[in-house]
């Protein structure tokens, strides 16, 4: 590769990484900044103190934070795991099957996406708690499936359709069983619409922030953006910046390593697809 | 318990599913931490059942005061009951969805909650409040500041225990104050601050930032001027009595439109609230300032943390909230906490002893020297380690007996919107119309006409 | 309809259905169809029927939560009010505003970063993927934080920083005007949610068989005619997926609105309104009358994407 090519590479390279990252290279700037100092208008603090991490991981505010962080990513993955499960076999089904209602799951699948969260929260709360799921994981776990479900659907569905199944069958000519073809075949060129899905139904879940709020009560089910609405600052007039910061740069350290085994799974997809010449 | 069930059906749905298909990343870690993290939640919520009841207290985030109070009084209460603290949303307006949310549903696990004092009259009238009985109620407002009892009355009954009142003063450089020859302790008007601002060319720091701190400044305008915003709030939500189309609304509103026009609140004038403005304060660019009192502590603090130079909080003065006639007293601001017990609780009796454990003059002490929350017990104010960490106590007891408090209906969410719906940005404010103009949006959101 | 080419050899297989027993075979097919797909539709009904139905059935009437025993039937006057009411309108320009600019910019840059991902130079590779990916796992209502952080008067860098551009300067209230707000809280959008369309688009660029571009290469095609003649055409269905869902989102969007300004300056989106009705108010009547237009809105949008793309998830290969 001619050298002026491979330097512009690199210099988009950079332009990219500090699109992404700047606002979250801020993010860390604030985590570091003490409560007298988080409004001195610079990027950077006058002073790195780490007073923010300590209040949240051993001070005042880790009896709200470190529970909300283990709900989070068990709620989370769970609703991941069980979402991406089901809509792989309903994607499956509605991209190789002939069967009437598949439209109807579709539009149900998007009807379910679309209305408002705000407005069917409050008959779920009160139903949730006639039934006892209120302030429990199952209790968040069903309604991240509603709003993860959808999207997955409709994103493996489409991803499906493109998948040539007739190699699975030529494979199967070639002398292979009906399980090699399918191992074989199909699922590497199905690994990475599942992997978008599955990152994508991750993130869903993990940004929600009505249900969080009003489906629980305690540390026993509630996620981390409900508890960041809970952090309180030295006086009820002063917003606890500091502290939301730190929280929001530990709660995604674990998010980031998830991302960058998700990706590499992801170019796996690529350079193995049967799909190039 | 349902949690079981859906997590095991769950699990053995996955496992028949796996048997079918295979995945390209192994599961079984996930599912056996999800097991784990799912038997260890099942274990902990399976406990729990004491002889002692346990009452819950819903409190709004403050420095561990609270808490710190709780468990003083369950010690108190020698094996009667324990208090057990859970903390609300730091947004009062959250707080206050939340409580209403779970009453309306008739939670009984809320014992004891801590109340924003404009919200109480609407939890009052819904019913939501369990009734003071008569001694309780004498023994909690025995020498308390009267804007504290006025904030925990209802129909003229009492519907919550007082329990610690905040005021805004003014906070002035008392270095600015000199080189104008102002004195503001012996009582000085918006209009003389106005032009103090003017010949020191300096800011005046107030709160026009489009929240409830709006509403909470033009009500102590419109009070100070000798009105009110709501003059009776009628039983019937279209048949309120407003006062904003009245002379003492209008003057208020001059107060707001002069600030505006000079320029003097600074360029964030309509972003600005009560955080932003300490800021200004503190950096040096207003002179003078109405805040609540926890910008002094955090002054100290900040020094304390090297952010902030000692010489800055050594120029603080402080006096009564401005006058808008002269002459005439002026009605600070009224916040503060009040403790009402839920009306659906199973340990309403106990809950009220315990209230007024929580509100007891050592108790209060205590909170506002550990806290910086100014308690509504005024005999609290003579004590000399308050007067001590606090040198302007005596004027947050003086402002305290002569507040107001803000408009008292249950629609109280709906008056505060609408004052911020047209009050805001402050420098559309007209003297004589923006006082009308709401009135007419209050009467037409109230009458379900208009949304808002 | 892509093509491929199957390794030299082998033979290719019809994929028709036999003549005879087509009624059994449709019928097995049937019931397999159900089957797969029948508990994702089961799970997504359970969670979100009772609840849509009974937010239509509370929007008929005037209903406020901390006055249950007042309330009473009023029909479609909650409609009628809303509609006829200056903040709905307002509200409903603001939201389509910021759904057609995030949407398009982010479908521009998205495909940008996503033709990155997929072609960097293998030593940046792993790092601009996940660079790019990590706005979309910092916490929504964190990431308004952040923004709103940086552009505020007080606390933030912006000014300082930016202070030489024209219209820029020491004093410029960002969240004072509804143009400048708006275009903070665009711009925190497009940062969230771009990695979402570039992971979509990626994905669907990784099923592009490159088999094609090479033809087209051959036949002397310049890179921007293989790009709408060959990639763009075979990812249809990832681009109306992508573009689908998103326009949605930003139409229902909500939580950069309510950390930023909390609807101060003209800013409120539908989504805030519904919110502010039913939760703040706690009109649940309204609220929900306001919720189910949005709703209506939504589904409106949701016709005119699938009706436009002309791809048919449903049908199955070789159909379309």
């Amino acid at each position: 590769m001619p050298t002026r090519e491979r330097n512009l590479w690199y210099v988009g390279g950079l332009a990219i990484v500090v699109y992404a990252l700047f606002p979250v290279a801020w993010i860390v700037s604030l985590s570091f900044k003490a409560p007298s100092d988080i409004a001195n208008g610079q990027f950077l603090p006058s002073d790195f103190s780490w007073v923010n991490y300590q209040t949240i991981i051993s001070g005042s505010a880790s009896g709200l934070f470190l529970p909300a962080l283990r709900n989070s990513f068990g709620i989370c993955l769970i609703a991941t795991a069980i979402s991406c499960l089901l809509a792989m076999f309903a994607a499956y089904a509605i991209a190789r099957l002939d069967f009437p209602g598949k439209k109807l799951i579709l539009s149900t699948a998007l009807a379910v996406a679309i209305f408002p969260v705000i407005s069917i929260v409050t008959p779920l709360f009160n139903l949730w708690r006639q039934i006892g799921l209120y302030d429990t994981w199952p209790g968040l776990i069903i309604p991240y499936l509603s709003l993860t479900l959808p999207i997955s659907i409709w994103t493996l569905s489409a991803f499906f359709r493109e998948i040539p199944w007739e190699m699975e069958q030529a494979a199967q000519v070639d002398g292979a069983t009906t399980w090699q073809a399918f191992r074989k075949v199909i699922v590497p060129l199905a690994a990475p619409g599942v992997f978008t899905t599955a990152i994508i139904a991750f993130f869903i879940a993990w940004n929600d922030f009505v249900y969080g709020i009003v489906l629980t009560s305690t540390e026993a089910a509630r996620p981390v953006p409900a508890a960041l609405g809970l952090f309180s600052g030295a006086s009820q007039f002063e917003d606890p910046n500091g502290p939301i910061a730190a929280a929001a740069v530990v709660v995604t350290i674990p998010v980031v390593i998830l991302v960058l085994l998700f990706q590499r799974r992801i170019v796996a997809g690529l350079t193995n697809g049967a799909v190039k010449g | 318990m349902p949690e079981d069930t859906e997590t095991e059906r769950a699990v053995d749905r996955s496992r028949s599913r796996r048997a079918r298909t295979v995945r390209g990343r192994p599961r079984t870690p996930a599912l056996a931490a999800t097991l784990v993290l799912a038997g260890a939640f099942l274990a902990a919520c399976g406990g729990g059942e004491g002889s002692t009841p346990t009452l819950t207290w819903y409190i709004n985030p403050d420095s561990g005061g609270q808490a710190e109070i709780a468990s003083r009084c369950t010690e108190e209460a020698g094996g009667a009951y324990r208090i057990e603290t859970a903390q609300l949303p730091r947004e009062s307006s959250e707080q206050r969805q939340q409580l209403v949310r779970r009453l309306a549903a008739n939670d009984s696990s809320i014992d004891m909650m801590s109340l924003d004092p404009p919200y109480i009259p609407e939890f009052a009238e819904a019913g939501f409040l369990a009734p003071v009985p008569d001694d309780v109620a004498e023994a909690v407002t025995e020498g308390v500041v009267e804007s504290a009892i006025a904030g925990s009355t209802w129909n003229d009954e009492l519907v919550a225990v007082p329990f610690w009142a905040n005021t805004q003063l003014l906070w002035y450089k008392k270095s600015i104050a000199e080189q104008v020859g102002l004195d503001p302790t012996q009582g000085v008007t918006w209009e003389q601050l106005v032009e103090a601002a003017q010949e020191a060319d300096t800011s005046l720091a107030v709160q026009g930032i489009r929240a409830e701190a709006l509403t909470v400044w033009v009500n102590a305008l419109i009070e100070s001027a000798g009105g009110s915003i709501v003059e009776d709030p009628g039983s019937d939500p279209s048949d309120i009595q407003l006062g904003l189309r009245e002379d003492a609304a209008a003057r208020a509103a001059e107060v707001i439109k002069s600030i505006s026009d000079n320029d003097l609140a600074g360029p964030a004038f309509s972003t600005a609230g009560e955080d932003a403005n300490v800021i200004a304060f503190e950096n040096g660019d207003a002179g003078f300032m109405v805040n609540w009192p926890f910008v002094y502590p955090r002054a100290l603090s900040g020094v304390e943390a090297g952010t902030l130079d000692q010489s800055v909080p050594d120029d603080y003065g402080w006096a009564q909230y401005p006058q808008v006639v002269e002459g005439e007293q002026s009605r600070p601001p009224y916040g503060g906490i009040n403790i009402a017990v839920g009306a659906f609780s199973e340990n309403v009796d106990f809950a009220y002893e315990a209230a007024q454990c929580a509100v007891s003059e050592e108790n209060q002490k205590e909170y506002f020297l550990t806290n910086g929350n100014p308690a509504s017990l005024a005999s609290v104010y003579d004590d000399p380690e308050v007067v001590e960490d606090f040198p302007m106590a005596p004027v947050i007891r003086e402002s305290l007996e002569a507040a107001a408090p803000r408009p008292q209906t249950p629609y109280y969410s709906e008056v505060s919107s609408s004052i911020q719906r047209e009050y805001h940005p402050p420098s559309s404010v007209e003297p004589g119309t923006t006082g009308g103009r709401a009135a007419d949006l209050i009467e037409a959101v109230l009458a379900k006409e208009e949304l808002l | 309809m892509s093509t491929t080419t199957l390794p030299p050899g082998t033979k290719q297989e019809p994929v028709s259905s036999p003549p005879t027993g087509m009624s059994d075979r449709s019928k097995a097919e049937r019931k397999l169809g159900w089957l797969l797909a029948g508990p994702a539709f089961v799970i997504m009904l359970l969670v979100t029927a009772y609840p849509i139905l009974q937010a239509i059935y509370d929007s008929l009437f005037d209903f406020r939560l901390t006055d249950p025993d007042n309330r009473s039937f009023t029909g479609l006057s909650n409609y009628w009010v809303i509609l006829t009411d200056r903040i709905w309108w307002t509200s409903l320009a603001v939201t389509l505003f910021i759904t057609v600019v995030t949407v398009t910019v982010e479908l521009v840059l998205g495909f940008g970063l996503a033709l990155v991902m997929m072609k960097a130079l293998s030593t940046i590779r792993p790092v601009v993927r996940a660079a790019i990916l990590i706005p979309y796992a910092v916490i929504t209502v964190v990431s308004a934080f952040a923004w709103q952080f940086a552009f505020d008067l007080s606390t933030g860098f912006v000014n300082t920083w930016f202070g030489w551009l024209p219209g820029i300067g020491a004093d410029t209230d960002w969240f004072g005007g509804q143009w400048s707000a708006l275009f903070v809280i665009c711009i925190a959008e497009i940062w969230k949610t771009t990695p979402f369309i570039s992971l979509l688009l990626l994905a669907g660029l990784a099923q592009v068989p490159d088999v094609l571009q090479e033809a087209a290469r051959v036949d002397g095609a310049t890179w921007w005619q293989r790009m709408v003649k060959v990639t763009i055409p075979n990812m249809k269905a990832a681009i109306m997926v992508a573009l689908l869902f998103r326009s949605l989102d930003a139409f229902r969007v909500f939580d950069s609105i309510f950390v930023m300004t909390n609807g101060a300056n003209n800013t409120e989106s539908v989504s805030f309104l519904a919110y502010r009705q039913t939760i703040a108010r706690l009109e649940i009547g309204l609220g929900s009358a306001v919720s189910v237009l949005l709703f209506l809105c939504v589904v409106g949008i949701s016709f005119l994407f699938i009706k436009g793309f002309k791809v048919d998830l449903a049908s199955t290969r070789g159909d379309s």
